[in-house]
């Protein structure tokens, strides 16, 4: 196999991997066009530096790292927290919607993004993008107990916030 | 003692032997334990299919050749802010500051289609005037003087994407013929016509169609000639018909 034949193979799981990466970005950029500016530095930068990706390690994974490493750049560079991060008024917006029971993608979102940064993330990573604790954990550089902790504390956070009337669960 | 954590984690599948052993059997004890773990299945389910729908939205094309390796508009060393700033002097997500050269390679360059053009539309589309130059030929003209870009009839032989106004102080369109050359370009109105400033030979097939709702799909090289060209920003609907009726004639505010 040639050097150029496996980059290109990388370049296409790259590819089929864009629209996982652009929903996480989301999880840290709420402008959804910043989102994709994040997925593109991301990916540029993981272009120049396939050599520091262990084959044995997921791509995905090592991708998800990137973005958020491009992101807690960008924060640094910027010096605060700027208006470009998950805002809580995307709870407030669909409160009513939480108390109609409408369980549904807008609501789930909205739960997600009041959540705090660091459990969101646990929950982008382990919940919906499927990666096992240990794998989540290193993408955001954390001991697994960190992980498996925010991860619990997020999940209680939004069953509050998404639980059905009293009464709905048996 | 059964702690939510070791419930979370048996139904993440992620608890050693010894933790299943214990949940089971609490599980067997207790009712109330089984509900417990299948809530956190339940919210793992909610949560990932919740956010499934995000995966059908179609990728933007910068962010397929950026993976690839070809088009960095942004480069490795660019931030955010950088993005964002050019944006937002712009209101145009596909207009950004920081393109390089290197990113022509992507795009074949005036030369490549235009010998093609010439010949095989006759002038109608692109022409070439003594002194080296191009303009439009008679029906793309016609186009770039009559069609505002939210225009999708069929018939045509561009589409029209943005509009703006130039610090020379003429309007600029940037297009893309509809026909199989599948070029767009980037043309000014000036005192003889409308000079084509630069054509490029698209890459994809089928762009033309998507050319308007995606102004991040404008080639590196007409990106960087509106960047280099724009005064203000692009034009909305009642800009292009104000600019229309004008005659697209070069007209200053104040």
């Amino acid at each position: 196999m040639s050097t150029n034949e496996s980059l290109e193979n990388i370049q296409e799981q790259i590819v089929a991997l864009l629209p996982r990466l652009r929903r996480f970005a989301r999880n840290l950029v709420r402008n959804p066009h910043d989102a994709d500016d994040m997925v593109q530095i991301a990916v540029e930068r993981a272009l120049l530096r396939l050599d520091q990706w262990r084959r044995d390690a997921r791509l995905d994974s090592w991708l998800f790292k990137i973005v958020r490493n491009a992101w807690i750049d960008e924060v640094r560079a910027r010096g605060r927290r700027g208006k470009l991060f998950l805002a809580e008024e995307a709870g407030e917006q669909v409160g009513e919607a939480l108390m109609e029971r409408e369980i549904d993608r807008l609501s789930t979102e909205a739960a997600l993004a009041r959540l705090p940064e660091d459990q969101r993330l646990a929950v982008s990573l382990v919940l919906v993008e499927g990666l096992s604790y240990k794998d989540a954990a290193e993408v955001l550089e954390v001991p697994i107990g960190t992980l498996t902790s925010r991860l619990a504390r997020a999940r209680e956070a939004l069953q509050s916030m998404l639980r059905p009337p009293e009464g709905e669960l048996s | 003692m059964i702690s939510d954590e070791m419930l979370m984690a048996y139904a993440d599948g992620e608890a050693d032997a010894a933790t299943r052993a214990q949940v089971e059997a609490a599980m067997r004890e207790d009712p109330e334990v089984g509900r417990r773990v299948e809530r956190h299945r339940a919210l793992r389910e909610l949560m990932r299919g919740a956010a499934s729908a995000a995966l059908d939205e179609p990728v933007p094309e910068r962010l397929i050749a950026a993976a690839r390796g070809r088009a960095s508009a942004v480069g490795a060393g660019a931030d955010l802010s950088r993005a964002k700033e050019a944006r937002a002097a712009r209101k145009t997500p596909a207009l950004r500051r920081g393109w390089q050269p290197t990113a022509m390679a992507a795009s074949l360059l005036v030369g490549l289609s235009v010998g093609y053009l010439l010949w095989h539309g006759s002038g109608r589309l692109i022409r070439a005037v003594s002194g080296g130059g191009l303009v439009a030929g008679a029906a793309l003209a016609d186009t770039l003087s009559s069609q505002l870009s939210d225009d999708r009839s069929p018939a045509r032989v561009a589409t029209t994407g943005l509009s703006f106004r130039a610090k020379s102080g003429g309007y600029c369109r940037t297009f893309a013929l509809t026909g199989a050359d599948a070029s767009a370009g980037l043309a000014c109105h000036e005192v003889n016509g409308w000079q084509i400033k630069v054509l490029v030979q698209s890459p994809s097939e089928g762009s033309a169609a998507n050319f308007r709702a995606a102004g991040s799909e404008l080639s590196p090289a007409i990106r960087a000639a509106i960047e280099g060209s724009i005064e203000g920003e692009p034009l909305d609907h009642a800009g292009e018909v104000a600019a229309r009726r004008a005659g697209w004639a070069a007209a200053r505010a104040h």
